[in-house]
């Protein structure tokens, strides 16, 4: 049995990234604080822009998250944390989608309640600046547009460094900053609704937005939950699964002395541990063969984090998925 | 690209003049017709003599009706009915010597605060203000938010009384507007301020929007207005 423990994350060129990302993520969390002062000034009675405004604040969980966890989980392991901290991403990406799934489900029932109570919103008028009187309304168009713009750049500034990083925290960002501009525009369309005498404008809108924070919830929480469940490692956008585990299970197999080997890993936070098992053809300096496998594999991929090798007389493997709930025998 | 922001400045400007719109399209039924407004009273601000209504927010929506070119139909009643009947648009206009705090405001619409006013602890004209009311005896009227607080929140001792008006020679908490015409002078201690508001219903925002726009152009008139109804008999 061998065992590498090497507690500094990434390699060089990726930990420049992770500067980076970490660089943008404060920079994402001060746009967003101005654009929560700004909308919440201009909040009015507005059902969409309140929409709009939980979901900028909302907006500030990812980023929150991902810099904790990018602090968290450097540290290394210790005697009550044997297993280190990188796991602390995953709890990240749990409570960040949770949030997401419960205020999502809140605007919803408050914009779908309205709606059907046939509640007017009033926009009133407000004097900014001097004496002159403005629709509140042209403020908030103005508030939710400085809300939207930059999210798209940052969105698409974050989304490459996220797939180099194999982050899902960032990702999730990236993404929500991406939809965010829609939510925007959503709001944009029933303030302008209201500005033209159709009151059910902002509601629907307002629910559309809703729909969507639910929508982006669950699909967070889908995800944060089959991590810390141990599903298999699939690649940054959820599409399909990481085919690192196939690759080990290949080259272990092409090893002379090995007969047959399974391999399975588990994401922790953005890194892959797991325990590989072979079944050696003999006893012949097993340590030795057992410790370069080791070496030789932990270089296949730098998110490979931590692999255990163990011989063992032969392999059960897990039954196929959707095979029922039944126990994954291992050896 | 020039072009087109000029297109688009334009297509605003236009917008800012008949944006935004009534759903129920209260504005456009009053122009020229009959605004339905709602009074319940609270002098100074709406006062019912013999059925016929007075006071400064009678005058300002009168003078309103008049910009628009209609004539005002006055109902009277209790906040809570006259509420009820603009839920349900039978009423276009609600007085009732509402503040911006009213407890409505989830069923009808308020306007923007068009007077600011406050109870102030005064003392008569011809007394040296004292630097402290602590001790001091302020006759406060029974019965009245003023009196609880200054009760609770000061150190004053609250005589109360049934009219601060008839008090003579003594510190009183009355209406900053009542404070010259009773020959007083302000001792800086405010015990409340209130913004004054009006409503409509719920999402008429032309109408609204135009009743602040005449609300924000006559708010000057509205402490002469208030020392007109506090002289009056």
């Amino acid at each position: 049995m061998t065992q590498e423990r090497d507690h500094r994350e990434l390699p060089p060129d990726k930990h420049r990234l992770l500067v980076k990302a970490v660089r943008l993520e404060w920079f994402s969390i001060g746009y967003l604080l101005t654009a929560i002062v700004l909308l919440y000034l201009t909040l009015g009675s507005s059902q969409a822009m309140k929409a709009a405004w939980v979901e900028d604040i909302l907006g500030l969980l990812p980023p929150a998250a991902f810099l904790i966890a990018a602090r968290v989980r450097r540290r290394s392991p210790n005697e009550r944390f044997p297993y280190g901290y990188h796991r602390v991403t995953s709890v990240a990406f749990l409570s960040a989608s949770m949030a997401l799934l419960a205020l999502g489900v809140f605007i919803l029932y408050d914009s779908v309640s309205k709606l059907a109570r046939f509640e007017h919103p009033p926009i009133d008028l407000v004097k900014p600046i001097g004496d002159d009187p403005v629709w509140l309304g042209w403020l908030m168009l103005a508030a939710l547009a400085y809300s939207a713009v930059p999210q798209v750049v940052l969105g698409r500034l974050k989304q490459p460094l996220a797939r180099e990083l194999h982050d899902k925290v960032l990702f999730a960002d990236a993404e929500m900053n991406r939809a965010d501009w829609m939510t925007a525009g959503a709001a944009m369309l029933g303030v302008v609704g209201i500005g033209f005498g159709l009151w059910w404008a902002d509601a629907v809108a307002a629910s559309v937005i809703s729909v969507n924070i639910v929508h982006d919830g669950y699909k967070n929480l889908r995800v944060a939950l089959g991590d810390l469940m141990d599903k298999e490692p699939t690649v940054v956008d959820h599409s399909r699964a990481d085919p690192l585990p196939k690759r080990i299970e290949h080259e272990l197999r092409a090893l002379p002395w090995v007969r047959d080997a399974e391999v399975r890993l588990r994401e922790e936070g953005h890194v892959f541990i797991g325990e590989a098992f072979v079944v050696p053809t003999d006893d012949e300096d097993l340590v030795g063969r057992l410790d370069r496998a080791n070496q030789q594999l932990r270089k296949l991929d730098w998110r490979l984090h931590e692999l255990v090798i163990a011989p063992v007389p032969e392999i059960a493997r897990p039954e196929p998925a959707g095979g029922g709930a039944g126990d994954q025998a291992r050896p | 690209m020039h072009l087109l922001a000029v297109v688009l400045a334009a297509v605003l400007l236009a917008a800012c003049g008949v944006v935004p719109r009534d759903p129920e399209g209260t504005l456009d039924r009053v122009r020229s017709g009959t605004l339905r407004a709602g009074i319940s009273q609270h002098e100074p601000w709406t006062r019912l003599e013999a059925g016929q209504p007075s006071g400064v927010e009678v005058r300002l929506v009168e003078r309103f009706a008049q910009e628009l070119g209609a004539t005002v139909q006055w109902t009277d009643g209790s906040e809570a009915e006259l509420v009820a009947a603009m839920e349900v648009r039978e009423l276009d206009l609600l007085v009732a010597g509402l503040t911006a705090d009213t407890p409505w405001q989830t069923k009808v619409a308020i306007t923007r605060g068009y007077a600011t006013t406050r109870v102030v602890v005064a003392v008569p004209a011809d007394q040296p203000v004292p630097a402290d009311i602590a001790g001091l005896r302020v006759a406060v009227e029974d019965g009245t938010e003023a009196a609880g607080l200054l009760e609770e929140k000061t150190d004053a001792v609250a005589v109360r009384v049934p009219d601060v008006t008839r008090v003579r020679d003594s510190a009183v908490a009355v209406d900053e507007w009542l404070v010259d015409l009773l020959g007083l002078k302000d001792t800086g201690v405010h015990l409340h301020k209130a913004e004054h508001v009006m409503a409509t219903p719920l999402g008429e925002n032309a109408f609204l929007t135009r009743l602040e726009r005449f609300l924000i152009a006559h708010q000057g008139e509205v402490p002469a207005l208030l020392d007109a109804e506090a002289r009056a008999p």
